[in-house]
């Protein structure tokens, strides 16, 4: 315990000075030093952009909707692909040893390098934009699995032979549960690649979502709607790590608190 | 007649572990013991000598090298997938993310089919070792004391032939192991199991055999038998009596013995 203990009214305070002084200091870098609005538009001008796009033209939507879908699409397709084989890869060592230099090469490999040639592969539609966002996902998933898998503590397994446990129930009740904290933080990983994965699938060639929206916006030099699209895909962003937060809350409440308790 | 004949019963069982070199290193040598129902056997030795790993052996986890395991005169490979054996380990086997009553079910996982048998079962153990009341809470907020005596339920629960208990109070501070040691006497007084019980602690093991069995250093074999004839129910004041002191004077001089023929106080 590095600062003794913080009451929860103390640290919510402070998260939200933090917040108010990162925008303070925006406003000041905008209208103070800047002042010019076509380079830098200050957080006030970005709220009046974001209240028109939402409340006046709701122009804004259409983008949220279509990012929305192609994040959900790839993020979900990536978990019912990457959690399963993620486990027989770490169950089976043949398997891994076999698969691991693609896994490798493709995880530490940028991401956004292979977006144009799936688009060459899938065309500019859906298909080639959730397949950005599934490859995005799937390996820190895929990884922090078998990791998790690889690091359960000796003595449990042990345990399991001594009481005579099925494979299954090795699996059910010591296996998945010790890895589940680090599948959880693979997740939580695969929101931030997922959503950078949408961010990209929609520049090259999109119609429309937010992606799109930030690149044309750039394009023409709308600097608070290239905000307001930036601000949004953030929004996403710390939405997708609350509900993985909510998620680990719920799922490994022996972990509840960690070394600052 | 189950009082005649031994529960257990070891006969030149010997293991080894695969070592750094080409020879396999050899963990123990020639173990013949045998262990009559109810008997509280432990087993005490310098470092290192393969006192747990005979546990091991005797349970299934490690295969032996040589001889043979009979549990009630059969052949243990062959008594098959029944539980016989509960195993309490030194520490940190509760599963974190099970509650008490969870971890004591963990054993009856898929033996007893009707679950809320099961649960009546796990509680009955709970409230045996003391924990009445502390069904619900999860290790982390549990003392080391009696994290312990979820594992000692754990391994009652599954109703076993033969309870191994291996150096299961090493972790805990000297007053609770003391008060451990008083606990796992009027448990096992309860109970009647037979007992294998490991520990570096002479007094320990005194306090609460009917037999201490020395080893030897490694290779394991067992050196000398002392049995235990101080008379039950014990407590604390046994632990004062002369005859106590001068079998803990003993067993300590036949461990002295044998770590001074293994080459010194230094090596092992």
């Amino acid at each position: 315990m590095v600062d003794g203990r913080v009451s929860a009214t103390a640290r919510t305070i402070l998260r939200l000075s933090s917040v108010v002084a990162g925008l303070l200091g925006w406003h000041y870098l905008a209208v103070v030093v800047v002042k010019d609005g076509g380079v830098l538009a200050s957080p006030l001008e970005v709220l009046a952009r974001a209240y028109e796009m939402t409340v006046v033209t709701g122009e804004l939507y259409p983008h949220l909707f279509a990012s929305s879908m192609i994040f959900f699409y790839g993020f979900g397709l990536s978990l019912i692909v990457a959690v399963p084989l993620g486990f027989v890869l770490a169950s089976t060592r043949l398997a891994w040893d076999y698969a691991n230099p693609w896994i490798t090469a493709a995880y530490t490999a940028p991401g956004v390098a292979f977006a144009p040639i799936l688009l060459f592969w899938f065309g500019i539609g859906t298909g080639s934009k959730v397949a950005i966002v599934f490859l995005a996902c799937s390996f820190p998933v895929l990884l922090n699995v078998y990791h998790g898998m690889r690091v359960v503590n000796r003595e449990y397994v042990e345990l399991a032979r001594c009481y005579r446990l099925t494979r299954w129930a090795l699996f059910r009740h010591i296996l998945l549960p010790a890895s589940l904290p680090f599948i959880l933080a693979g997740v939580r990983l695969a929101v931030g690649r997922g959503l950078t994965g949408v961010a990209v699938a929609e520049w090259f060639g999109a119609s429309e979502g937010l992606g799109y929206l930030i690149f044309f916006a750039g394009q023409t030099l709308n600097v608070p709607t290239l905000f307001v699209g930036v601000a949004v895909f953030t929004g996403l962003g710390i939405a997708g790590f609350e509900i993985v937060r909510q998620v680990e809350k719920y799922a490994t409440p022996w972990l509840a608190g960690g070394p600052w308790k | 007649m189950t009082t005649t004949r031994p529960v257990l019963e070891l006969r030149n069982v010997g293991a080894t572990f695969p070592g750094t070199g080409k020879e396999p290193v050899q963990i123990l040598t020639n173990i013949n013991l045998s262990v009559r129902e109810g008997e509280f056997v432990s087993i005490v030795g310098p470092s290192g000598c393969g006192k747990t790993t005979m546990l091991r052996v005797v349970n299934g986890l490690m295969p032996a090298s040589s001889g043979e395991i009979l549990i009630d005169g059969e052949a243990a490979g062959q008594v098959g997938d029944q539980l016989l054996m509960g195993f309490v380990f030194q520490a940190a086997s509760l599963l974190p993310w099970r509650t008490s009553l969870k971890n004591v079910l963990l054993g009856l996982e898929g033996r007893v089919h009707d679950g809320r048998d099961a649960d009546e079962i796990a509680r009955k153990y709970l409230d045996l070792v003391g924990l009445t009341g502390f069904e619900n809470h999860y290790p982390h907020q549990l003392s080391g004391g009696m994290q312990q005596r979820v594992n000692l339920a754990r391994a009652l629960a599954v109703n076993p032939r033969i309870l191994l208990m291996d150096e299961p109070f090493a972790a805990l501070d000297a007053q609770t192991r003391s008060f451990m040691q008083l606990e796992l006497l009027r448990i096992w007084t309860q109970t009647r199991k037979t007992v294998i019980f490991v520990t570096h602690m002479i007094a320990e093991a005194v306090l609460l055999s009917d037999r201490v069995i020395v080893f030897s250093h490694r290779p394991g074999t067992i050196r000398a038998e002392c049995n235990v004839s101080l008379p039950r129910p014990r407590d604390m004041d046994t632990k004062s009596s002369p005859q106590f002191l001068d079998l803990e004077k003993q067993i300590w001089k036949q461990i002295e013995e044998e770590v001074r023929d293994a080459g010194g106080f230094g090596q092992s």
